[in-house]
């Protein structure tokens, strides 16, 4: 992914297979810098790092101590337009001076002409939707000199122009563009029960060696669907399918995120903990 | 069939005004929920993301109006302005303007004042550091050379003047303040400077000389003219005490080449 000369790091950028990581939010930057915990890595919203101050120079001391993923929200890469040129250059600003292990964004939509809607808003499934996603990822990976992986997100809603399934496009998208797979598999789950399909069909679709990192967290339950709030422990059918994943996939770096209702580090850390117990012991099994 | 762009200018107008509902015969909701509580559950993420960085950013404004009246003002703003940035962190620049005319919150003189200041506050602590000025480099500099000096203002600075007493309110709200002192709103206006040379954003009021002197050197002017804008304020301005201040301070980080 190097490009150009970093500053000097002492922890190269590079996560593990079987290394688990963990959302880092502002409200648990002291503890982290004070206690340094045991944990692979750390992965932050890029938008977060976008200005100067205090916040970029948390990140770049961590940095120090840790590999650090730099995860978007506010790329749009399946806007119907342009994709917004000041945005990449604050991004590639950011991947300079962070020299990340992985530069992921999302596979949805949240900004049209001169709007920004900063939401993950879903894609209708079509191919004139998958040729305009693939030609901004292909841009963007261009633009920053490095692959980036894209992430499926959760939905409430479905286009009726969908023709063919959800899927079918995330595994289009990586064999289109070379881009990785951010597989979250708490998505997966969510958009199973809230649109009544088999997650493991889902699954057995994903392009095995395209899934580079692993998303958990948790959900809410709504007025007649699941929410992805990042707000909840991971539920256990979730742990359940993410053992599937593995079993399938392989050790793959994973992540625990959490961003509504934000707890102490130390649960963030036990969700670490029931992740890499689930790493080895599948890792145990294949060996 | 709909082209990509008009599914998505029909879903984005339809998140901002439920009356505009042409992209409901677009979509198939969850299961167990009618299409218009699924854009309701996106509607209400977006507004929310929105209310939550508005509050972050407006703390001060919102303890003043209220959580209640707070959020009505802010989904208002919402539907009036729209995001331009996938940084939701640059969103809000002209919600005190905004306010300004808000029914209920025109009343309130002061909030417009009270929101740029927040906002300044906000861009401070989110702008760049820079090394600070030894003033054993002023010294070094002939007098006679002083006038046609120009200085660059530490990037974090940022000026805001009004005829209320905004950073006394300010102060007055912040966490832990003694909220038993009462302030009369007719006590004068205040010129306030907003710095962050470490981690915490610092606030100041300014004399008028001072002020002014900053406000010229900010918009490119050379020292001479600095003190000349500072003297129509204040006529017993002392530049060398004002120097000294700023230099030590951090405000002036730097001498232009």
């Amino acid at each position: 992914m190097r490009t150009q000369p970093y500053p000097d790091v002492a922890t190269p950028s590079y996560a593990a297979p079987s290394s688990v990581g963990i959302g880092l939010r502002a409200p648990h930057y002291r503890e982290i810098l004070d206690t340094k915990p045991a944990v692979g890595w750390l992965e932050v919203h890029s938008e977060n790092y976008f200005g100067d101050g205090p916040p970029l120079n948390v990140l770049e001391g961590l940095r120090q101590h840790y590999p650090v993923s730099l995860h978007g929200v506010g790329l749009s890469l399946g806007r119907a337009d342009e994709l917004d040129r000041t945005h990449l250059t604050r991004l590639k600003r950011l991947v300079h001076r962070i020299d990340p292990c992985f530069v992921s964004e999302h596979l949805s939509w949240g900004a049209r002409a001169d709007r920004h809607l900063n939401d993950l808003l879903p894609l209708p499934y079509t191919e004139e939707a998958l040729q305009k996603v693939c030609a901004h990822i292909t841009e963007t990976q261009e633009f920053l000199g490095c692959r980036i992986l894209v992430e499926n997100v959760s939905s409430y809603l479905r286009w009726q122009h969908d023709a063919m399934p959800e899927w079918e496009f995330v595994s289009e998208v990586a064999r289109r563009t070379g881009c990785g797979l951010l597989l979250d598999v708490n998505n997966i789950y969510v958009n199973a029960v809230n649109h009544g399909y088999d997650a493991r069909l889902y699954l057995a679709a994903m392009p095995v060696e395209a899934v580079e990192e692993i998303h958990l967290a948790g959900f809410d339950e709504g007025a007649g669907c699941l929410i992805d709030t990042h707000g909840q422990r991971v539920a256990e059918p979730v742990w359940q399918l993410y053992r599937e994943a593995i079993a399938t996939l392989g050790p793959r770096p994973t992540l625990i995120e959490w961003d509504t209702a934000l707890p102490a580090l130390s649960v963030l850390l036990d969700e670490a903990n029931m992740a890499r117990n689930i790493l080895e012991q599948e890792h145990a099994l294949a060996a | 069939m709909r082209s990509l762009h008009e599914l998505q200018a029909s879903f984005a107008a339809g998140l901002l005004d439920s009356a505009c509902d042409g992209v409901l015969t677009h979509l198939i909701p969850a299961q167990r929920m009618n299409t218009r509580d699924g854009l309701n559950v996106y509607r209400s993420n977006i507004f929310q993301n929105y209310r939550s960085a508005l509050g972050d950013t407006y703390p001060v404004i919102q303890r003043l109006v209220g959580t209640d009246f707070f959020v009505q003002a802010v989904d208002a703003y919402i539907r009036a302005t729209p995001s331009t940035s996938g940084d939701v962190h640059d969103y809000g620049e002209d919600f005190g303007e905004f306010l300004r005319t808000y029914p209920g919150a025109a009343d309130l003189l002061y909030l417009t004042d009270m929101a740029k200041l927040e906002w300044a506050v906000h861009r401070s602590y989110h702008a760049a550091d820079a090394a600070t000025l030894d003033l054993a480099q002023l010294a070094d500099i002939p007098e006679e050379a002083l006038p046609a000096l120009r200085f660059e203002l530490h990037p974090s600075c940022r000026l805001v003047a009004s005829p209320w007493p905004t950073l006394t309110i300010w102060r007055a709200n912040q966490e832990n303040a003694d909220m038993q002192a009462l302030i009369d709103l007719d006590s004068g206006g205040e010129q306030i400077l907003v710095i962050r040379t470490d981690v915490e954003v610092e606030l100041s009021s300014l004399p008028a000389g001072d002020y002014a002197a900053l406000a010229a050197l900010l918009s490119g002017a050379a020292l001479g003219a600095a003190f000349d804008a500072a003297q129509t304020q204040d006529e017993t301005f002392d530049l060398g005490a004002f120097l000294q201040h700023h230099v030590l301070n951090g405000t002036l980080a730097n001498i232009h080449p």
